[in-house]
């Protein structure tokens, strides 16, 4: 394990002790980041509740343009295995679903179960890129935003318009559909486009049967949801100031509170990879980042603690986007390094010890 | 008249949920002094961040505001509080009745959840104004709302009940509206977004959503009682509702009740 406090080398007890000091005499830190296995950010939310810090995590306004409109109106959901397995027509918003190789798995195969078992897949783009490695039929969005679009179209499959364009046609596969599905990115999409999106799918389920696939942030933001949920009761914007969990998406965002002067100290959590907040370095910070990782050097804070990579150098439970739950990877190795929820519970103990009033 | 001066600007952000004239009036100014407001570990009371000054009256008067001074008259019913400076976010937010007033601006989401009473800005409004917090079912819910400067986006963003008068409004005002009726001396883009029901009357607006269609110039009786109703409200645009208007109907995503009246040519 390496470590710098203020740019020098450190050894492990130094750094603890450094950022045990920096967030015992905080008044209003908070803990961003968040993009690391689960015993980490479960680490990280009792040291929270102990010093009254805020979480924000580095997948936020994504999780968020989709947790308001699940919470408001809730969704029709399913999961990947099921897409493959059932789906005769699937709908692919935008162009971050086609970052990964999951369009085309689902372009590769046909359903084998269900009502459309064995027949052809349909695959169609809204807003995507018009040409790829993938057999689909794509529909443009013009000058329009991805949230217009679904709109737009959504007036088609409720009659409310009527005609011969595109969307028309959109509408009418869509309707044709014995089991349909939606990838989407919420966070591309936003909260408004979210929620036209599961409107969309409810009034398709009027006729057929029709679910949303949205998927996952790449830095842990389900996982974060699932325990933030079981610990405190709230989505994962929550702040311990008044010794509760009080959720308040729009006071807990990180960047408006730095932005805003309302934050003395910061712990950046990133045992795997996610982008560093733009505040880093105008902040006293305690960041613990993955080893070997861009962000394991003096310069990224004022103190820097490196910790073992989940998957990599140690085993830990994180979200397994496949399957939709929270898994165990084991180290592809020899596990040999600490853990970033040993390092934040010495932190913790380190705290007590001082005796900080919290 | 009770009067809570700020000492300085806060630390951190100030949660004045239940300061009220009528909360204040039955307490000393002792017991007023302890009243937890921080929202830290630090701890501050009411008698850290203001000097007090109570005369148990219906009326109460905070002068010097701040961006950080949160949820101010969330829980008014009756009476009248009046900020000399600016607020922070949810002014009152679920407030049931009474006057509430800021000279300056106010921060998100004022007057969400606001199902009775007044309450005006006489700067301007962040984005929501009106508008749902997280998860919530309805924005404003019945009171009114007056903001003599600019609001931001997604004005009234799922309103069910009750008036906003604003002179400009951003992107979207009126959004996911459920029913009630905006009106603005010009709106921005997109307005009504997967509105349901609801009347947005606008000067100007920015692009329309191609979910809305033109349904002519009615000439219709509402437009003019609406005028009397807002007449004692002192509402500068007033003049817009008695001229031609031309009527979209959308948002046709949705079950396509709502309106959006703009002036003829």
């Amino acid at each position: 394990m390496a470590a710098w406090v203020k740019g020098n080398a450190a050894d492990k007890d130094a750094a603890v002790d450094a950022a045990a000091t920096l967030l015992a005499t905080a008044h209003t830190p908070v803990f961003a980041g968040l993009s690391a296995e689960l015993a980490a950010i479960r680490a990280a939310y009792r040291l929270a509740d102990r010093i009254g810090a805020s979480l924000d995590p580095v997948a936020g306004d994504g999780l968020y343009a989709e947790l308001g409109t699940i919470a408001t109106g809730g969704a029709l959901t399913t999961t990947a295995p099921e897409t493959l397995g059932r789906a005769d027509t699937v709908l692919v918003i935008g162009n971050r679903p086609w970052d990964g190789d999951l369009v085309a798995e689902i372009a590769k195969s046909k359903p084998v179960r269900g009502r459309a078992a064995g027949e052809e897949r349909s695959v169609l783009s809204l807003g995507g890129p018009a040409n790829g490695a993938s057999r689909h039929v794509a529909y443009g969005v013009g000058n329009a935003s991805l949230d217009v679009a679904i709109g737009h179209l959504r007036a088609f499959v409720r009659g409310n318009l009527a005609g011969e364009d595109a969307f028309g046609d959109l509408a009418k596969r869509l309707a044709a559909a014995k089991f349909g599905v939606v990838l989407f990115d919420a966070g591309e999409i936003g909260d408004a486009g979210t929620e036209m999106l599961l409107g969309l799918l409810k009034d398709l389920a009027e006729t057929t049967r029709f679910f949303a696939l949205p998927l996952a942030d790449p830095f842990q933001g389900r996982a974060v949801t699932q325990l933030s949920a079981w610990t405190t009761g709230q989505a994962p914007r929550v702040g311990f100031g008044r010794h509760l969990p009080e959720h308040d998406p729009w006071c807990f965002d990180s960047d408006r509170q730095v932005a805003a002067g309302e934050v003395d100290a910061a712990l950046w959590l990133s045992s795997l990879p996610s982008p560093r907040p733009n505040w880093l370095g105008s902040l006293p910070t305690v960041a613990i980042v993955g080893e070997g990782s861009a962000d394991a050097r003096p310069e990224t804070a004022e103190i820097v603690i490196t910790v073992g990579v989940p998957g990599s150098s140690i085993g830990g439970s994180v979200w397994n986007e496949r399957r939709g739950v929270i898994g165990y990877v084991p180290a592809s190795g020899q596990a040999t390094a600490d853990t970033a929820a040993d390092v934040i519970a010495d932190i913790a103990k380190k705290i007590e010890q001082k005796g900080a009033s919290c | 008249m009770s009067i809570l001066t700020l000492r300085s600007e806060p630390p951190e952000r100030i949660d004045l949920l239940n300061i009220t004239p009528l909360a204040l009036s039955s307490l000393s100014h002792g017991d007023a002094a302890k009243l937890p407001v921080g929202t830290s570990r630090r701890g501050l009371t009411l008698g850290d961040v203001f000097a007090i000054k109570l005369d148990g009256s219906d009326s109460l008067v905070i002068e010097g505001g701040s961006s950080r001074l949160d949820r101010v008259g969330a829980a008014l019913s009756e009476g009248t509080m009046r900020v000399e400076g600016d607020v922070g976010q949810r002014l009152g937010e679920g407030m049931a009745g009474g006057h509430l007033t800021v000279t300056g601006s106010a921060g998100p989401f004022a007057a969400t959840g606001a199902t009775g009473g007044t309450i005006t800005i006489e700067g301007n409004a962040g984005d929501h104004a009106g508008g749902a917090v997280y998860a919530a079912k309805a924005g404003l819910d019945g009171a009114t709302l007056i903001i003599n400067g600019s609001a931001g986006d997604g004005l009234g963003d799922r309103m069910r009940r009750g008036i906003i008068l604003v002179q400009k409004a951003g992107a979207r005002a009126g959004q996911r509206m459920i029913a009630g009726t905006i009106v603005a001396g010009a709106v921005g883009d997109e307005p009504g977004y997967g509105m349901r029901r609801g009347t947005i009357v606008a000067g100007s607006h920015g692009a329309l959503l191609p979910t809305f269609a033109e349904t002519g110039t009615p000439d219709l009786v509402f437009l003019r009682l609406l005028a009397r109703s807002l007449g004692p409200l002192g509402y500068k645009n007033l003049e817009l509702l008695n001229g031609p208007m031309r009527r979209y109907s959308g948002d046709l995503a949705t079950i396509g009740k709502g309106e959006l009246f703009t002036p003829v040519g």
